[in-house]
């Protein structure tokens, strides 16, 4: 009897102490990442960018790790869904308006990437190529024809709010605070719009579809034998993850004040640190948490290439070799180490 | 009721490599019948699943399950009707998401999913009373990762699934040939158990004449894309695996024979 009663407890005692060593696993990773950014003197400008680039991290962990799915369209979807809030912006439309269209731009792309692989068999990695390489057209044409549009004087999320928004920080915490106001302003702002996309996501993923979803990457042939439609899944996953890298672009088009039609390039790759980074750091277990852990990672990603930009005092122009740097750090650091542990042992045995 | 009528399937025709999987199978299974089917490798035993199935799809003929023609449907469409049980433990469930996960997911079985809440707190009973049934202990383990179980675990969930909302018909492939001894005697046990309390048609491949002999109302031996002979009725009741093999293996000699003298 008291056997049973304590086997039907251990999962859920063991699912608590599992949630309780996350948090307190990110807990400690932001006191780490605080100290390091005021001792590094890294602007916390990096968390903003993080935070506008964190659903891209979102959709690479969607097709990666829940669809089981090698989709590299997010580095077509960012610009096509930024290109689409620009444009309907500088048209004079609202900011909320244009970031729903730039999710639709998003999902569309990736909708057209699961058609591909559905229709004529071809796999996720080539069909997505093919894909960014239309893409690229399309975000031309999106864009009127232009390479860049700027956003300057437009209202966007954040000028709508910035005049306001750095009256009130100058009157509570006085004037020193005046050049970090628009950066302050954008974690907020960011910060919150994440949030509420994640729960909204976590939401969808325990559904019925989302369950389907899950279940497509792992055992496509079973999700068959249940009666469910594994293409159709793997439709509304890619569609749902690069609708959210169109909400990112959106959001970056907005942070930046421009659009441009490279704005994708190597996203993937970075998408991937971030996926990878949280999972290294933060072990995720839950869907709950494999979110945050992916949108961690793209913060974590940031200010670390910040710090390396201010310690070594580079140009911007070397940005996309320090994103190659912090991404094989990312990809290598936990394979050295596994390979420098099994040495130790051999040695030790 | 399942009927197959006049069904061939050939893979890669017109080349060399041209295999004629079933030739012209016909086969009827009335509602609640159990029959087994043996036969060597490549005998097409797994093809006749398959094209019943939805997996491959047949060259000619027809496929009714309860009079209605579901040849051309797609193999996500016909397991609303088909519960299916696979040799390999690990394609029945699906590992990385929990026991109750993976009950939920077959719950939905049948209609079309939506955005209802994956786990839904009504089924939790019906889940365990499902699963108590079994004396395995795995009611009180439903959030446990399905990865984290045997095979024979897994298998005796699969089983579950594959009957939780009372499909038509239950093809069974060979699904206690990766089991340990006991773990295949315990999920025969449940298999007949779930079978008789549901009223089930059931097709189960195998390749013990044990089993072929203690389970079902009928023995098929395929041989060659050929449904060879049947045992029914007072014939079957009385068989012996002992009788089984011998038919067996007349019919093997026979086939090795004839590939010696093409061969020659």
């Amino acid at each position: 009897m008291t056997a049973t009663a304590s086997a039907a407890n251990q999962p859920q005692a063991s699912a608590l102490s599992a949630n309780r060593s996350f948090i307190l696993r990110g807990i400690m990773l932001a006191v780490i990442v605080g100290a390091f950014m005021s001792l590094g003197n890294v602007n916390i400008g990096a968390i903003g960018q993080g935070l506008g680039y964190a659903l891209a991290g979102v959709t690479v962990f969607m097709t990666f790790r829940v669809l089981g799915f090698v989709d590299l369209t997010v580095d077509g979807a960012f610009p096509i869904g930024g290109a689409a809030c620009a444009i309907l912006i500088v048209n004079g439309h609202s900011p909320e308006y244009a970031m729903l269209m730039g999710f639709v731009a998003g999902a569309l792309t990736g909708m057209a990437t699961a058609l591909i692989d559905i229709i004529f068999k071809i796999e996720g990695l080539l069909a997505s190529i093919i894909v960014i390489t239309a893409a690229y057209t399309v975000t031309l044409h999106v864009m009127e024809g232009k390479s860049n549009i700027p956003l300057l004087g437009q209202e966007t999320l954040i000028s709508r709010h910035s005049k306001a928004f750095r009256t009130w920080l100058v009157e509570q915490f006085g004037d020193q605070m005046r050049r970090q106001s628009t950066n302050l302003l954008e974690i907020i702002l960011f910060g919150f719009i994440v949030f509420i996309v994640l729960g909204i996501l976590y939401w969808f993923l325990r559904s019925e579809i989302g369950l389907a979803i899950r279940a497509t990457g792992k055992n496509p042939q079973m999700v068959r034998a249940t009666g469910l439609n594994h293409n159709l899944m793997i439709i509304i996953g890619l569609m749902t993850a690069n609708g959210l890298a169109g909400v990112a672009g959106s959001l970056v088009v907005q942070q930046f004040g421009f659009a441009d039609v490279s704005l994708g390039f190597g996203l993937i790759v970075r998408g991937l640190a971030a996926v990878i980074i949280g999972e290294v750091l933060l072990r995720p277990r839950s869907v709950g948490q494999l979110l945050i852990a992916a949108v961690t990672g793209m913060l974590v990603f940031d200010i670390s290439r910040a710090w390396i930009f201010s310690a070594l005092d580079l140009p911007t122009t070397d940005i996309q070799f320090v994103s190659a740097l912090v991404v094989l750090a990312a990809l290598g650091a936990p394979r050295l180490y596994d390979r420098w542990k099994t040495y130790q042992q051999r040695l030790g045995g | 009721m399942l009927s197959l009528d006049q069904v061939s399937v050939t893979f890669n025709a017109g080349t060399v490599n041209e295999v004629r999987a079933l030739r012209d199978i016909s086969l009827l299974v009335e509602q609640g019948e159990f029959v087994t089917v043996i036969g060597s490798n490549g005998a097409g035993k797994s093809t006749l699943f398959n094209v019943i199935s939805g997996a491959v799809q047949p060259d000619s003929g027809h496929i009714n399950l309860d009079g209605e023609d579901m040849t051309y449907w797609p193999e996500y469409r016909r397991s609303h009707d088909i519960g299916r049980v696979f040799q390999d433990p690990r394609l029945g469930t699906c590992p990385g998401l929990t026991i109750r996960e993976n009950l939920s997911l077959a719950a939905i079985h049948g209609r079309s999913a939506g955005l209802r809440r994956d786990v839904k707190k009504g089924e939790e009973a019906w889940f365990f009373e499902q699963l108590e049934r079994q004396h395995l202990g795995l009611e009180h383990r439903l959030d446990a990762d399905v990865a984290l179980l045997s095979g024979g675990q897994r298998q005796a969930i699969t089983l579950v699934m594959a009957t939780l909302t009372k499909p038509k018909l239950l093809l069974l492939d060979e699904h206690t040939a990766a089991l340990d001894p006991n773990a295949a005697e315990q999920v025969i046990l449940l298999t007949q158990q779930l079978a008789e309390a549901n009223d089930l048609c059931v097709v189960m491949i195998t390749h013990s004449m044990q089993q072929a002999c203690d389970l079902g109302d009928r023995v098929i031996m395929m041989n060659r894309g050929r449904i060879e002979f049947e045992i029914a009725g007072e014939e079957r009741r009385n068989l012996k695996p002992a009788d089984l093999i011998d038919r067996f293996h007349s019919l093997q000699d026979g086939t090795e024979l004839s590939d010696a003298q093409l061969l020659s």
